[in-house]
């Protein structure tokens, strides 16, 4: 019996050290979650810890009423918080996803983990005090408690983070939760059919838990968190693309089979630069524009700024992208909802055919697709392609060109520009500083006599980057980035993918 | 065995491959020519028992049968096939305002540039692409002119093609030394040697491209009969390309390779049976250079020339009569008269026409004229096996067009949809087998006698290497076993007499077939049909005109 004692207090106090770690790891969790979907951390996390801290009072408050089979509500509280805080992190990412009740479920979560949590301490301390005297007690179970809330802080953002991901972490610590509570059985005598029963519960909910610590590397895959260096918050596979929407505390970000589209915190300075030198070059009020690509909506979302704007079309073949940034909170938030203004129609179809097919000249068309790194999207970069362009745009019309950076994939982006003008296209090329990007390059073209414009048609005051000082700059290339020779991309050779490979692979390396 | 019933007997390959156990049943059927019916040629009078409809339906799935019209008593040039020679002929005699009827004994036009639509995509059933034509074969420039695919021509006067047409990058890739190349040549993955004998290849192949014979004309061309008669040129057809090759010192394993897909898969023969003449045309006959088609030169389509048999019966407005097999055709008192077999219901009619055009093979025509002293050449025809594989690939951006696999048995397969600028899944690929040893005869026979299960088999193990999940990957296969795909030119070839001869046979009936040049090449069949239609017009009181040849 004193053999079992000595066995026992070491192994209780351990699992004090347990319960103390998983629950700062919880709390941890939900606030690191908060911020990355909610933004706004500082809030965040005082309400998260707030919260807690208050559940933990409830807890301990609520402890007094637990009479009896001591033990067995141990082990049951135990299996409760590993079941609660372990899931915590899959659950709230999952009804993130599917765009469910976030903050109910948050601060519901918070509040049941924080008074399990606070049911344990008391419930440890009535268990212990046969064999340890008040004092020495109080002060070995409280102590350990702020020591495993220490060890938790440290590894959380240093270890447990970087490595396991979010999802990982609270399943594992969870799993730690269960384990303790399965030794538990093994440490008190308990009677036999209870014990079988409560063990059987141990047992499905380690298993459980260990399943979904494997199983939530497939779902939400840690590496490509890590990839992308942010939690995904939203992904899917379309069958043109993958599309995965990261978030941070700082920014959101979208990718499209893991090329990066935009960055929330520099994305203005893309689209502002797409549009407005644009409108600017077209001499007249933009009626009605063409937004090839970008179904993100952001471009359109510059264009709406002109209240003359009647009519947009987006061409966007795949309707994963434009979707998602039509329903997604933190996309509308984004393009502010301007995918669903009634001016803009929206086609999911293969740029090539609206193109063919016939339609009513525009005065404006903005092409956004991805970078030429395959053969498919290699097509939309070619002289057959500009042509049923400038056919489409006519001759008082202005086209605008995303085309790659002529600083990372310099004689990708003057491959462009010499195709276009095969095509008939007079061009302006200019650039401009986009944080998330480098040095990126766009292509202005039009008919006969187009040049850099002079002055915006928009109030600077409605922009954040571009002013009447800033565009003329964004014409003049300095000597590294200026014209090189380079090939027409043709629909039968495609020179300009091959090259675009050649000089990312230098950087990506 | 009056006709073997290919068509329904081989859907029983399906059966035999879901009883086979550990076999994943692929689906499919053979189609096809209809061997069934040309014999009906062999003893004349035999009355073939009637086409079963339901196995003409399920020939070439996806393509409408239109119900057998009667066929008219008389009209003013009938013209006896519809392939690509027959249909030029159609379509020239249609800008001539003359009258016309095509005769077709397959249930469906094209003959052996004909196509499907059954499954996700329109693909080829024989013929599948049209290298940008010389200047020189006007005819086919002409048509390319009124579909739009070439857009006008340059101060040089070059033809200039839309882009659309033209075969997208990535053309092709080869599969050697278990890992797919882009392109046919692997150059990295090659011996010094290998490297410096196709260069030497090469530049020959380029002089033979540049050089003109003694009578100014190049030493080779297309249409073959503007070729030049230089003797010295001419001297190449006496050997085989193999002993040309061999002469010449091209004996390492890949060159030898490399020059042996390419004759097989325009002529469907291999460097021993193929006269060297035709193999140095097959490389150097190609004259169109521009900055425009530095990539690739094919024009290729979903459907392959398909595109082009749509595009001719459309703008001649061909009274097009399927299921017809001519069965004689004679010429008296200035007409000509044929009799004319119903495949579908078995019955037999006479059509009378002022003038006819033969636009069938030599061995057919040959059989139902019996014109004394008309000069059929005597051609060996090549068998070849076609392959839809409808896969359950996923979406492939980088997927060429053509992909080959070294010293496989086959051809490799081309990609249907390559020219859609959106990415597919599940590709249909067309998979092409030629023949092409001395053995025409053995090789046909064991071809028609195989079931589909036979013929399915040896398919998925030549693709095998480079698909090792081919099995499963494959949905349906249907194949096309094609007897006579298209002559050979063998050594010799040319004739005492090269590129002579007008296209009449006798007073009022024109021969227009591939078979005349030797050479199985679109502008070939397009310029046999213009210029037998322009032969036949003054017959029925139409002056042709400016030639269009
Ligand atoms: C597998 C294959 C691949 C090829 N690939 C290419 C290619 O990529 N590019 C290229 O340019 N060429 C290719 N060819 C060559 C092709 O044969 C020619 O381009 C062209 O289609 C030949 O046309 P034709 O009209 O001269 O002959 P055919 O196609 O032989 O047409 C003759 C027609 O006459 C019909 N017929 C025969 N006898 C009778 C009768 N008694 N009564 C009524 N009708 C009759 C036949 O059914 C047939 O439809 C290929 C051929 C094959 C078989």
């Amino acid at each position: 019996m004193t053999k079992q004692r000595r066995f026992v207090e070491p192994a209780l106090l351990g699992s004090v050290f347990v319960i103390a770690t998983s629950g700062l790891v919880y709390e941890l969790v939900s606030g690191t979650l908060a911020s990355y979907v909610l933004g706004d951390s500082v809030t965040q996390f005082s309400l998260v810890i707030g919260l807690y801290l208050f559940a933990m009072g409830l807890g301990s408050y609520l402890s007094q009423f637990l009479e009896g089979r001591l033990i067995d509500r141990f082990v049951e509280i135990e299996l409760g918080v590993a079941l609660v805080g372990g899931l915590s992190a899959p659950l709230l990412f999952r009804t993130y996803a599917v765009q469910g009740a976030f903050r109910p479920l948050l601060y519901g979560l918070v509040v049941i983990t924080g008074t399990l949590v606070g049911l344990e301490i008391p419930l440890l301390l009535r268990l212990l005090k046969f064999s340890l005297d008040m004092k020495e007690l109080v002060a070995r179970v409280l102590g350990l408690d702020y020591v495993g809330a220490l060890v938790a802080s440290l590894l959380f953002p240093t270890l447990l983070l970087p490595h396991l991901g979010i999802h990982q972490t609270s399943l594992l610590f969870g799993f730690l939760n269960a384990a303790v509570a399965f030794a538990t059985t093994f440490l008190f005598p308990i009677e036999r059919e209870r014990l079988v029963r409560l063990r059987v519960e141990c047992v499905l909910v380690l298993m459980l838990l260990g399943s979904g610590f494997f199983v939530v590397t497939r779902f939400v895959d840690r590496f490509e968190a890590q990839y992308f260096g942010a939690p995904i918050v939203y992904s899917m596979q379309s069958p043109y693309q993958r599309v995965v929407v990261t978030q941070s505390p700082r920014q959101t970000r979208l990718f499209l089979n893991g090329q990066l589209q935009f960055s929330s915190d520099d994305e203005y300075r893309y689209h502002e630069v797409l549009v407005h030198p644009a409108v600017a070059a077209l001499g007249r009020e933009p009626r009605r524009a063409l937004v090839l690509g970008g179904g993100d909506g952001l471009a359109v979302r510059e264009l709406l700024r002109y209240p003359s704007i009647e009519h947009i079309d987006l061409v966007d073949l795949d309707p994963a992208v434009t979707d998602t940034f039509r329903s997604l909170p933190l996309a509308k938030a984004l393009n502010l909802g301007s995918l669903d203004d009634p001016r803009v129609t929206v086609r999911n179809m293969d740029a090539y055919k609206f193109l063919e097919e016939p339609g009513t000249a525009v005065d404006l068309a903005l092409v956004d697709f991805p970078d030429p790194g395959n053969y498919a999207v290699g097509k939309l970069y070619t002289d057959t392609f500009y042509r049923l362009l400038r056919e489409r745009v006519g001759v008082r019309g202005v086209v605008v060109v995303q085309a790659t950076s002529p600083q990372y994939a310099r004689e990708s982006y003057w491959c462009v520009v010499t195709t276009m003008e095969a095509a008939g296209f007079v061009t302006a090329p200019f650039h401009a500083y986009v944080p998330s990007f480098g040095e990126w390059g766009f292509i202005l073209a039009g008919a006969e006599g187009t040049a850099p414009p002079t002055a915006l048609r928009i109030d600077p005051s409605q922009l954040k980057y571009l002013d009447a000082a800033v565009l003329p700059s964004l014409f003049s290339f300095p000597r590294d980035l200026g014209r090189v020779e380079a090939p027409v991309n043709r629909l039968n050779d495609q020179a300009l993918v091959a090259t675009y490979t050649r000089e990312w692979a230098v950087w990506t390396r | 065995m009056q006709r073997r019933a290919f068509l329904s007997a081989v859907a029983g390959g399906w059966v035999a491959s879901s009883v086979l156990p550990d076999r994943r049943p692929v689906h499919g059927r053979i189609m096809g020519a209809s061997h069934s019916v040309g014999h009906a040629l062999r003893g004349n009078d035999a009355r073939p028992a009637a086409l079963n409809p339901a196995d003409i339906d399920a020939a070439l799935p996806g393509r409408e049968i239109a119900a057998p019209a009667p066929f008219p008593d008389r009209t003013d040039v009938l013209i006896v096939g519809g392939g690509a020679s027959g249909l030029s002929a159609a379509w020239r005699l249609a800008a001539l305002g003359v009258e016309s009827v095509v005769c077709e004994l397959e249930p469906f036009v094209g003959g052996t540039s004909t196509y499907g639509t059954a499954g996700a995509s329109a693909h080829p059933w024989g013929a599948h692409y049209l290298a940008a034509p010389n200047p020189e074969a006007r005819a086919a420039l002409r048509l390319l002119r009124e579909m739009g695919v070439v857009t006008g021509w340059d101060a040089a006067g070059r033809p200039m093609f839309d882009g659309r047409h033209l075969c997208h990058a990535p053309e092709e890739r080869l599969f050697y030394a278990g890992e797919w190349w882009q392109g046919l040549v692997p150059v990295d993955a090659l011996t010094a040697d290998e490297r410096e004998e196709m260069r030497r290849f090469r530049s020959i192949a380029d002089e033979w491209t540049t050089r003109i014979g003694s009578d100014g004309r190049p030493a080779f061309d297309i249409p073959v009969r503007l070729s030049s008669k230089d003797p010295d040129v001419l001297a190449l057809d006496r050997r085989s390309f193999a002993e040309w090759l061999t002469a010449n010192r091209f004996t390492s394993p890949f060159v030898r390779w490399y020059v042996r897909y390419a004759v097989l898969d325009d002529y469907g023969g291999e460097p021993e049976t193929i006269s060297a003449w035709a193999g140095l045309h097959y490389f150097a006959a190609r004259k169109l250079k521009s900055q425009e088609l530095l990539g690739s030169h094919f024009l290729v389509w979903p459907e392959g020339n398909g595109r082009l048999i749509r595009e001719l019966c459309e703008r001649s407005q061909a009274n097009v009569y399927t299921n017809a097999l001519v069965t004689s055709l004679t010429e008296e008192r200035g007409s000509v008269r044929a009799t004319v077999l119903n495949a579908y219901t078995g019955e037999r009619r006479t059509i009378e026409a002022r003038a006819a055009v033969l636009a069938i093979p030599a061995f057919v025509a040959s059989k139902i004229t019996r014109i004394g002293g008309a000069p059929w050449p005597k051609r060996t025809a090549s068998p070849w096996v076609v392959a839809n594989l409808h896969t359950g690939w996923p979406a492939n951006p980088d997927l060429p067009w053509d992909s080959v696999l070294f010293d496989a048995k086959g051809l490799g397969y081309v990609h249907a949809q390559h020219q859609q600028t959106v990415v597919t899944e599940q590709p249909v690929v067309t998979y092409y087998r030629a023949y092409g040893d001395a053995d025409v005869a053995g090789a046909r026979q064991s071809l028609l006698a195989k079931p589909w299960i036979a013929l399915a088999e040896e398919i998925i193990a030549d693709l095998m290497p480079a698909h090792p999940h081919i099995r499963d990957e494959v949905e349906r296969m249907d194949i096309m076993v094609w007897g006579h795909a298209m002559p050979r030119p063998e050594p010799g070839f040319l004739g005492s007499d090269p590129f002579a001869g007008s296209p009449l046979i006798s007073e009022r009936i024109a021969w227009a077939h591939v078979d005349q040049a030797g050479i199985a090449l679109f502008e070939e069949a397009q310029d046999r049909g213009v210029r037998a239609a322009e032969a036949v017009a003054p017959l029925v009181g139409k002056d042709p005109g400016e030639t269009w040849l």
